[in-house]
């Protein structure tokens, strides 16, 4: 038998928890490069449901975040020959200028509307980039973002080998982790479900509730903008379609998968995705039909997602 | 006693049979067989040409291992899935360089995504033969001592088919290309062989990607009344610009030109739409009739594929791996450096004639066909093309080295 408080022990310690599966999970994953991937867009999922699942606004826009990121990161190592540490905070901050600009203007608008405008400017960042061949590569993509070994004090470590990759990727996303965790348990974080579960109240009690969504989507910005510049470096290219509205819709599975609204379900949602794409797809061309149909009997046999259905089982 | 004494025996002898011919067969089976790690998009607008490259891809590689392998190593091909996705295509490389550990990689079907596997590829050290068309790959920065290239490039491709019409259907041209990479590069083919012979472009359009009503083009062109209308768009924007160009009567007047004619999109759309169009390809089977290396090609492929005939992008799968087995053979190893050695300025005919991989960029030298399609006097079913002139392997068709950016 567990211990009647596990499970809120568990809750209380959800990042060092986190961060244990983190080290063991590249074991038991079929090979590296797709444990990295998992990181990154459970990372992404991760930015994306603080708006979701957190604030209650379904963005349709978030490749944008995470592509500015990506090619943040990659234009400033490729162009201005940036060291590896500067592109990860370009890529971050890349995220968070365009989640601001996109922001600022998408805040007004809530439900349908905000997705939609969301989903239009997310458009125009990706024709821009498109068609700023000299600067993004276009639609060949931006290629040569290559990272060999990183140096960090005093060691310089091989950035090629796989499992260093994974780690360095996870140090990464563990300091995410912790970061939006304290994020969650702060007076903001209350204020974000707050105005999830009653605007109008939320405003009554003198919270400022555009204000708070332009800061939780510019904080997003910065998760999703961070899983960009991950990736850049993970795969040294960037390709355009980081930019496309398909990620968005990405995400949104990965995120409705997992649990909206759970601080872990992201994570399990890109995994359970990505691994159900890349090992059926191994077997059978159809694997769109496979994975479809697991998509369905997820959605009906899992309606709070896969983790969020668990915990749910774990509450009662 | 005896009964014991049997039942120990035979424990020793399956214990000394397990250790002696199993281990052995183990550390054989992960160092001898030669991987090439083939990824391609099975799934996509491009599944069909995929799937024939993966039958052609498996030819070259039983004819290596009948022929005995690399003093008895066998090769085998790793077939991965790249869903015309340039991420996925870079994961996937990754996996077959760490995970798989192969010698090789061939493959990919776009521009984008083989310069997404050339760049993972290179920077590990491994040697990747592109089968699909692109200009800045055997340019730098792209290029790498390790890249290759099999396929055809936009410059030689639109170079060759503009040479043929120009001189053949006249002076005054028409572009329309597909607003993206293609499109572009065609185009400035074209214009780089046309500015000599000094042709005279009346306009030059553009149309986006995934255009289904030309219309509003197609009677400015009329009015223009050019001699040859070049359409640089491909797949299915290639199938409804030709069919809606043949419904406005362009045909009575213009020549219509299109790079490349893809065998496949040509049996998919049918015979009456594509009548008289004029394109580029790098094979078309019926070279047969006067080319033994095709015949031989043919052959197999009908033998091993239910007697169909190879597609012009399948048979870059065939010619991508097996020039990859050639520099083996030739190097007698699968060091990279060795194999790159040898493969620099090989001469080789595997299925279209003579080619050679040209040392400064590792681009095959090889000649184009210039093919018209047909809609009579068909052979057989596979028999849609029309072979006109063939532009034979040149060096000088192709960017020079040093625009490429090679010292």
């Amino acid at each position: 038998m567990l211990p009647p408080n596990f499970v809120a022990t568990c809750k209380r310690h959800r990042v060092v928890l986190s961060i244990a599966f983190l080290i063991v999970f590249p074991l038991l994953m079929p090979f590296k490069a797709i444990a990295v991937n998992i990181l990154i867009y459970g990372l992404f999922a991760l930015g994306f449901n603080l708006m979701f699942g957190t604030l209650g606004l379904l963005s349709f826009g978030h490749a944008a975040l995470f592509g500015a990121g990506a090619y943040a990161c990659g234009i400033a190592i490729v162009h201005f020959g940036a060291p590896w540490w500067a592109g990860i905070l370009g890529g971050t901050l890349g995220g968070m200028a365009i989640a601001a600009l996109i922001g600022a203007l998408a805040i007004r608008t809530r439900g349908i509307y905000f997705a939609m405008v969301t989903l239009a400017l997310s458009q125009c960042v990706y024709f821009l980039a498109y068609q700023a061949t000299a600067w993004t590569g276009g639609e060949n993509g931006l290629r040569g973002v290559e990272l060999s070994r990183i140096a960090a004090f005093g060691h310089s470590i091989n950035f090629v080998d796989p499992l260093t990759r994974y780690y360095v990727v996870a140090f990464f996303v563990a300091l995410a982790l912790f970061i939006l965790s304290r994020i969650l348990a702060s007076p903001f974080g209350a204020v974000l479900e707050a105005v999830r579960e009653n605007e109008a109240r939320a405003r009554a009690c003198g919270y400022d509730v555009r204000a708070t969504r332009f800061m939780a989507f510019v904080i997003s910005g910065g998760f999703c903008g961070l899983a960009g510049a991950l990736q850049a470096l993970h795969l040294s290219i960037v390709p355009i379609e980081t930019l496309y509205y398909q990620t968005s819709g990405l995400v949104v599975m990965m995120a409705l998968l997992g649990g909206m609204g759970t601080f872990f379900g992201p994570f399990v949602g890109a995994g359970v995705f990505l691994l159900l794409e890349n090992l059926v797809s191994l077997w059978t061309v159809h694997w769109q039909l496979f994975v479809g149909a697991a998509f369905v009997a997820c959605v009906l046999f899992f309606p709070r997602g896969i983790w969020g259905t668990l915990l749910m089982g774990r509450a009662k | 006693m005896s009964h014991a004494m049997t039942a120990q025996i035979s424990r020793r002898t399956l214990l000394a049979a397990s250790s002696v011919l199993a281990m052995p067969a183990i550390v054989r089976a992960q160092d001898s067989t030669i991987k090439i790690g083939f990824p391609v998009p099975l799934t996509g607008p491009y599944g069909t040409e995929a799937k024939d490259q993966v039958a052609c891809a498996q030819i070259a590689i039983a004819e290596f291992n009948e022929a005995g392998g690399l003093g008895g190593r066998k090769a085998e091909l790793l077939v991965r899935d790249d869903k015309l996705d340039p991420g996925e295509a870079a994961t996937r490389t990754l996996e077959l360089i760490e995970n798989d550990r192969v010698s090789f990689i061939a493959g990919s079907l776009s521009a984008s995504v083989q310069l997404a596997i050339n760049n993972v590829a290179k920077q590990r050290g491994i040697l990747f033969n592109s089968i699909s068309q692109s200009d800045q790959i055997v340019a730098l920065p792209d290029w790498s001592k390790t890249t290759f290239h099999e396929a055809m490039t936009p410059y030689l491709t639109a170079g060759a088919v503009g040479r043929y019409a120009f001189k053949n259907f006249g002076k005054k041209v028409v572009f329309l290309r597909a607003d993206y990479a293609y499109g572009n590069e065609m185009i400035d083919g074209f214009k780089a062989a046309g500015a000599p012979m000094g042709i005279e472009v009346l306009a030059d359009l553009r149309h986006p990607l995934g255009t289904t009503d030309y219309s509003t083009l197609l009677p400015r062109i009329q009015s223009l009344k050019p001699d040859i209308l070049v359409l640089a768009n491909f797949g299915r924007d290639q199938q409804i610009s030709i069919k809606q160009a043949t419904d406005f009567g362009l045909k009575k007047t213009t020549k219509i030109v299109a790079p490349i004619l893809l065998y496949t999109s040509r049996l998919a759309a049918g015979a009456q739409a594509f009548e008289g169009v004029i394109g580029g390809t790098s094979y078309y089977w019926g070279i047969e009739a006067n080319t033994p290396s095709a015949k031989a090609f043919n052959d197999k492929y009908r033998k091993a594929n239910e007697n169909r005939v190879p597609s012009d992008y399948g048979a870059l799968g065939y010619a991508g791996v097996r020039s990859i087995l050639a520099g083996v053979t030739r190097a007698g190893s699968t060091d990279t450096a060795k194999v790159v050695a040898a493969m620099e300025g090989l001469k080789y005919d595997s299925y279209k004639g003579a080619q050679e991989i040209r040392s400064c960029d590792h681009q095959s030298v090889q000649s184009v066909f210039i093919i018209e399609s047909k809609s009579k006097d068909m052979a057989n079913q596979y028999d849609v093309f029309n072979v006109l002139a063939t532009d034979a392997a040149n060096a000088e068709n192709l960017r020079s080295c040093k625009d490429e950016g090679h010292a």
